[in-house]
C-alpha cells in the first residue's frame, strides 16, 4: 500500500519495517537466468543456464572461479557480480599471502554479508544487485559447503538452493531429492543439478551444451568448469536416464491396463 | 646483518685530505696519518674489525644465503638444477633447503641469494599469476612468466630483490627456454646459465659443453639424460671449489609432459 512513498532511497524504512530498495534489488536477482547449487559430503556442484541477448551473440558467463577451493554462480545484474567476483578473488590470494594458507569459505562469505549490509546502510550507495550461489570447501576440516548470498546481505547455507527466473521448478525438484544429495557420487550429483536446470528453460529451449554450463569443485578436486563439448555426455546421460524413466512410466501404465506385458529391452 | 667476517669499510674521519685504507699492509705510511692525529699507534698494523678509530656501522638489510643455480635448454625439455644447501657467512643454516620453485606445470624458477627476498619474490610472482589464471582463463605461457618476472624485479629497481634468478621451462613451440636475470630485472633467453656463489666455476665449464664454444668437434644435440648426467658434474666439481655449494642437488626435468625431480647427493664439507 505504501511501496511508492518509501521506495526512493535505500536509507528510508517503510511503515510496514522494510527497506523496500533492497527488496526491488532483490527482484532482480529474480529477473536473472536460473542457477542451482547442490552438495553432498565430499562435492559441490553449481550449474546455470546461460542466456544469451541474440542468436549472433555469445551466451553470458555464469559461473566463475574464485580460488581453486571456491567457486560462484550468479543470477541478476553481471556487472555487479564481477565487481563482487574480483573483491572475493583478491581476498583469498590476501588471505594467502598474508596466512600462508587457504581462505575458509565461512570467513568469506562472512565478509561479503558484511560488504553487503553496507550498501544497504548509507545513503551514497545502492544494494547489490545479484544473488550469489558459493560452493567452497573447508581447507582445514574438508567439508562441502554451498552457500547463498542476497541483496539485503543475508546468508545462508544450503543442502541445495535454486535462484533466478524460473527457478521454483528446480527448488521444487531439489527438495524431493536433497536428501539423496550427501553420499551421491560426483556424476549423480552433476545429473541432479542438469535435472534441476532442466525445469527453469523457458519454453520452447531446452536445455544444450551451449547454453548449459556446470562447475564442480571437492574434497581433492580443484574448482572445474564444464562447457561445451564437455558438457555433452553428461547431457546424454541425463537423456537416457530421462527417456528410461518415461518407458518405465509407460511400462506401469500398460501393466495397470493389463496388457500383455511385452518384452524388456536391454 | 652485521659483516663481521670481513673489515668495516671505514672513512678516517680526519685524514687531511687523504683516504688511505688502514688495513693496507703495504704501504707503512698508512698508519702514520694516523699517528700525527694522535689516535693510537696504528703504523703498520693491519685492521682486523676492531678498530680505535670511530666509523660508522651500518644495518644491512641483505645476507647472502649462498647455493648455486643453473639452468639448460634442450630441444625439447629443460634442465634446472640447484644445490640445497642453506648459508649464512660461514654457518650451515640447512642441508636441505630447496631453490627450485615451480611456477607452472611447464616452468620452474630456480632462485639464490637471500633467502627472505627469494620467498617474497615468490609469493608475489604466485600471486600475480593467479590474477592472471582468473582473468584470461588460462595458465600463463613460460615466456610471459619470464617478463613478468623481469617486470617484478625492476619494480623494485631502487630497493632490490637480492634474488638471482634463473628460469627455465618448455615455450608454446614446445622447445626448452631458459632465462637469466640479473636481481634488478635485465634479463635474457639463452640457451644455458648458472647463477649464486658458484656461477663462476660453472658458467665457462656449461659454456664448453652445451653450447659448444671453444670446441672444434662437431655440435650434436644432447639427450636430457646426457645433460642431467653433465649437471651432476658441473656440481661436483663446483661443490669441491665453492663453500656455499653443496649437500645434495635438486635436478628438474621440464618436458611437455610434466616436470620430473631427482636428487643426487655431493659432499657435506
Amino acid at each position: 500500500m505504501f511501496r511508492n512513498q518509501y521506495d526512493t532511497d535505500v536509507t528510508v524504512w517503510s511503515p510496514e519495517g522494510r527497506l523496500l530498495q533492497v527488496e526491488y534489488a532483490m527482484e532482480s536477482v529474480k529477473q536473472g537466468s536460473a542457477c542451482v547449487g547442490v552438495r553432498s559430503n565430499t562435492h559441490v556442484v553449481l550449474g546455470a543456464l546461460k542466456r544469451s541477448v541474440s542468436e549472433l551473440s555469445s551466451h553470458q558467463k555464469k559461473l566463475l572461479e574464485i580460488d581453486d577451493h571456491i567457486g560462484i554462480g550468479i543470477a541478476g545484474l553481471t556487472a555487479d557480480a564481477r565487481s563482487l567476483a574480483k573483491y572475493m578473488r583478491n581476498e583469498c590470494l590476501n588471505h594467502k599471502y598474508v596466512f600462508g594458507a587457504p581462505i575458509t569459505p565461512a570467513l568469506l562469505m562472512g565478509d561479503l554479508a558484511d560488504k553487503h549490509q553496507r550498501t544497504t546502510q548509507t545513503y551514497v550507495r545502492r544494494p547489490f544487485g545479484v544473488g550469489l550461489l558459493v560452493a567452497g570447501i573447508d581447507p582445514q576440516f574438508q567439508t562441502a559447503h554451498l552457500y547463498q548470498t542476497c541483496p539485503s546481505g543475508n546468508m545462508y547455507e544450503f543442502y541445495a538452493s535454486a535462484i533466478g527466473a524460473r527457478s521454483q521448478s528446480a527448488r521444487t525438484y531439489l527438495e524431493k531429492h536433497y536428501e539423496s544429495f550427501t553420499e551421491a557420487s560426483l556424476d549423480d550429483l552433476i545429473i541432479h543439478a542438469l535435472q534441476a536446470l532442466v525445469g527453469c528453460v523457458s519454453g520452447d529451449d531446452e536445455l544444450t551444451k551451449e547454453n548449459g554450463s556446470i562447475a564442480f569443485l571437492g574434497k581433492d578436486q580443484k574448482f572445474t568448469m564444464l562447457e561445451g563439448d564437455a558438457l555433452q555426455p553428461y547431457l546424454d546421460r541425463l537423456e537416457l536416464k530421462n527417456a528410461e524413466e518415461e518407458k518405465d512410466d509407460d511400462d506401469d501404465e500398460e501393466e495397470k491396463e493389463g496388457d500383455a506385458p511385452q518384452a524388456m529391452e536391454t | 646483518m652485521f659483516d663481521s667476517a670481513m673489515p668495516p669499510k671505514s672513512k678516517p674521519l680526519r685524514s687531511g685530505g687523504f683516504n688511505k685504507n688502514t688495513s693496507s699492509i703495504f704501504d707503512p705510511l698508512a698508519g702514520q696519518i694516523h699517528n700525527s692525529e694522535g689516535y693510537g699507534a696504528t703504523r703498520g698494523k693491519i685492521d682486523h674489525g676492531v678498530t680505535e678509530n670511530p666509523y660508522e656501522r651500518r644495518f644491512s638489510p641483505y645476507d647472502f644465503n649462498g647455493g648455486t643455480c643453473v639452468a639448460i635448454a634442450g630441444s625439447d625439455y629443460a634442465v634446472i638444477a640447484a644445490d640445497t644447501r642453506l648459508s649464512s657467512g660461514y654457518e650451515i643454516l640447512s642441508r636441505d633447503m630447496s631453490k627450485l620453485h615451480t611456477l607452472t606445470d611447464k616452468c620452474i624458477l630456480g632462485s639464490a641469494g637471500c633467502k627472505t627476498d627469494v620467498d617474497q619474490l615468490r609469493s608475489v610472482l604466485d600471486i600475480k599469476m593467479k590474477m592472471y589464471h582468473h582473468n584470461h582463463r588460462k595458465t600463463m605461457t613460460t615466456p610471459a612468466v619470464a617478463q613478468m618476472l623481469g617486470n617484478t624485479l625492476y619494480y623494485k629497481r631502487f630497493f632490490p630483490y637480492y634474488a638471482f634468478n634463473v628460469f627455465g621451462g618448455i615455450d608454446e613451440e614446445g622447445k626448452g627456454a631458459v632465462y637469466s636475470y640479473d636481481a634488478i630485472g635485465s634479463f635474457e633467453r639463452t640457451p644455458v646459465t648458472a647463477t649464486g656463489s658458484g656461477q663462476a666455476y660453472i658458467i665457462p665449464l656449461l659454456d664448453n659443453v652445451i653450447a659448444h664454444r671453444n670446441r672444434l668437434d662437431e655440435k650434436r644435440d644432447l639427450l636430457k639424460e646426457e645433460v642431467v648426467e653433465i649437471v651432476k658434474d658441473a656440481f661436483i666439481s663446483c661443490g669441491e671449489r665453492d663453500i656455499y655449494t653443496g649437500d645434495k642437488v635438486e635436478i628438474a626435468v621440464i618436458t611437455k609432459d610434466g616436470i620430473e625431480k631427482t636428487y643426487f647427493d655431493l659432499k657435506a664439507d
